[in-house]
């Protein structure tokens, strides 16, 4: 076993336990302390699915940083080493029990976990650090100190078990968070929602799970409660999203009041999985909404304002290409040279910037009685801009047909 | 707003200790999720390492023709490989289907909405954005007012895609909600990329190679 421990990144009782629902997409053991604001992950059994140790404290501390949250953290093969660690700042993970000893000789006596007056009590006996008390015998410790003491020291060191209950997390999900001070708008509600919602990500992670709904109830100091219920068409369980939707309703709500409380709560889950395979495959699930795009768009702009391209065969530029129904193009392979990305109605130009390498000569259309034999060259203007400009064979005019944009 | 107790910042660590690795200091924000650009130095001056995923991407031209829709040449390629589509609202010339195709960009894959107004084009590149369906939105839009971008740019975080707005360089005097502001200008055989403003990264400059394939 291997336990992470992180030491108060929360102190506060129930967003302690929503950092242990968050937690279990990292382990499936997790348990905290409320007395000492620590929580702990048995990461050992969770390295092979990460990669690696640095693979998975990679991911915790991107989390965590999602989250807004500080925290020290330690590691190491007991739960009891782990806390001193990280209560320590002790950022070299110990790995292995027979290093544990010397990893944690040079901490101070105070950092372990005893009753302040044993701690004073040691101290004045001349121990100071934690190799010092180790060093002395156990059964004279237990005979001054209680058994509670070398018990303690044990369960550091490993030397007998530490049986913890993992956190089990909760069948539902409902995460309050209350403010200080009442919030008159709604901006002021989305930092902590946006928080609660990368939680709720983990959580779901952890149940590999997504929902379908969520209630956000904001509860005001002497209105009814605004409910706001999201619903989504596809399972969702990506914070980022489901916070742009909650976004965007909350600000088209009309807040009665200010609000001293939110709460949010999922009541049903669906397998994350099942959710996977549902969607079939990223691509149809694309052309789905495509095809509703473009009804949406015709139907305002008119069928002339929404355009797919097509190519036609002739080789004057102005017709080389047309709009083209839905139902077009199969792309001919065309050898094109160099082509401007913006085409111009020929627009006479007067003042002739400079030219680039040699003219293409392209003649069409003779067989119409147009006669369009012309020269284009690229040519740069002073300002640095790229045009595509032709000489009318004919007339000897030039003309802008096009810019490299 | 009161400060944000729901984590409680507990420990006020001495600088030093910011860079112990496992001290992890808390940010607002969450990562930029980003798509390459194509250009390693480019990549090197953007959050996350691109284009923005989900965020809008104002871009500023100082004069047309430049190079200004080229440079996002490569990132569209790769969506039109991913078999998403690219729409392009109110361009303001005929998108030539030759360059498209030269670019790698198969035509049943671009859309052109030719919208007769502003405000037109920017719903519809905000209904786009929305559902996410397209793989990237380039907007051209003479909009000058906050709110309009703002909601293009909650459009696009809605919708998880890239979203590129040009706009003249009159309106570089007003602020932008936009995520990432980018002034572009030419420079001799080169493209001057100038980043004025990076969510989650910093201001800086670079130049690209002009291609004239776009």
């Amino acid at each position: 076993m291997l336990w992470l421990c992180f030491f108060s990144p929360v102190q506060e009782k129930h967003a302690l336990k929503a950092l242990a629902g968050w937690a279990g997409q990292f382990s499936s053991f997790v348990f905290f302390d409320t007395e000492r604001w620590l929580l702990w992950l048995e990461i050992g059994a969770s390295l092979r699915y990460f990669g690696s140790l640095q693979l998975l404290l990679e991911k915790v501390a991107e989390g965590l940083n999602t989250l807004g949250l500080t925290a020290a953290t330690g590691i190491a093969p007991t739960p009891e080493a782990a806390a001193l660690l990280a209560r320590q700042m002790q950022m070299t993970p110990v790995l292995q029990l027979n290093h544990l000893r010397q990893a944690i000789a040079s901490l101070p006596l105070s950092a372990l976990a005893m009753l302040p007056a044993v701690i004073a009590g040691l101290q004045a006996s001349g121990v100071t650090t934690v190799g010092e008390l180790l060093a002395l015998p156990r059964d004279a410790l237990a005979r001054r100190w209680g058994m509670q003491l070398t018990d303690y020291l044990q369960r550091l060191l490993g030397e007998r078990p530490d049986p913890r209950k993992p956190y089990r997390v909760p069948q539902t999900y409902y995460r309050r968070f209350g403010f200080a001070e009442p919030v008159k708008t709604v901006e002021g509600l989305l930092f902590p929602l946006r928080r609660i919602l990368y939680e709720l990500q983990g959580y779901l992670r952890g149940r590999d799970a997504a929902l379908q709904a969520l209630n956000v109830t904001l509860r005001h100091h002497d209105h009814a409660d605004t409910v706001l219920t999201l619903r989504t068409t596809d399972p969702q369980r990506d914070a980022v999203r489901l916070f742009a939707l909650l976004r965007e309703k909350l600000e088209r709500t009309q807040l009665p009041g200010a609000v001293m409380e939110i709460g949010l709560s999922v009541a049903h889950f669906v397998a994350w999985r099942d959710t996977q395979l549902h969607l079939w495959d990223e691509t149809e699930r694309h052309d789905a909404a495509w095809s509703d795009l473009l009804d949406k768009l015709r139907a305002r702009l008119g069928d002339q304002a929404v355009r797919r391209l097509g190519l036609r065969d002739d080789h004057r530029p102005e017709k080389a290409w047309c709009v083209e129904n839905d139902t077009a193009t199969a792309d001919l392979p065309p050898a094109f040279p160099d082509r401007p990305l913006w085409l111009l109605p020929p627009r006479p130009i007067h003042r002739l910037p400079k030219l680039l390498g040699k003219p293409e000569r392209i003649e069409a259309g003779w067989w119409t009685g147009e006669d369009s034999s012309r020269d284009y060259y690229i040519a740069q203007t002073e300002e640095g801009s790229r045009w595509w400009l032709y000489r009318e064979a004919a007339t000897s005019r030039w003309f802008l047909q096009g810019i490299w944009a | 707003m009161p400060p944000p107790s729901l984590i409680s910042r507990s420990r006020a660590l001495p600088p030093s200790l910011g860079e112990i690795p496992g001290v992890w200091r808390g940010h607002e924000l969450a990562p930029v999720k980003a798509r390459s650009t194509g250009y390693v130095a480019l990549d090197a001056l953007l959050p996350g390492g691109g284009w923005p995923i989900g965020a809008l991407t104002e871009l500023v031209p100082l004069i047309e023709g430049i190079g200004e829709v080229d440079v996002l040449r490569v990132t569209l390629k790769r969506l039109c490989d991913e078999k998403r589509h690219i729409v392009f609202v109110r361009p303001p010339y005929i998108p030539y289907a030759p360059a498209l195709l030269r670019a790698g960009l198969p035509l049943p894959r671009v859309l052109w909405i030719d919208a007769a107004h502003d405000e037109d084009a920017r719903w519809a590149a905000e209904q786009t954005l929305r559902e996410g369906a397209a793989g990237a939105v380039l907007l051209w839009s003479h909009a000058v007012a906050d709110r309009p971008l703002r909601r293009l740019q909650l459009a696009a975080e809605e919708g998880q895609s890239l979203a590129f707005i040009y706009r003249p360089a009159i309106t570089l005097h007003n602020s932008s909600p936009a995520a990432l502001r980018i002034v572009l200008r030419p420079a001799p055989g080169a493209l001057g990329v100038e980043v004025l403003k990076a969510r989650g990264g910093h201001r800086g400059a670079v130049l690209l190679p002009v291609h004239t394939s776009i």
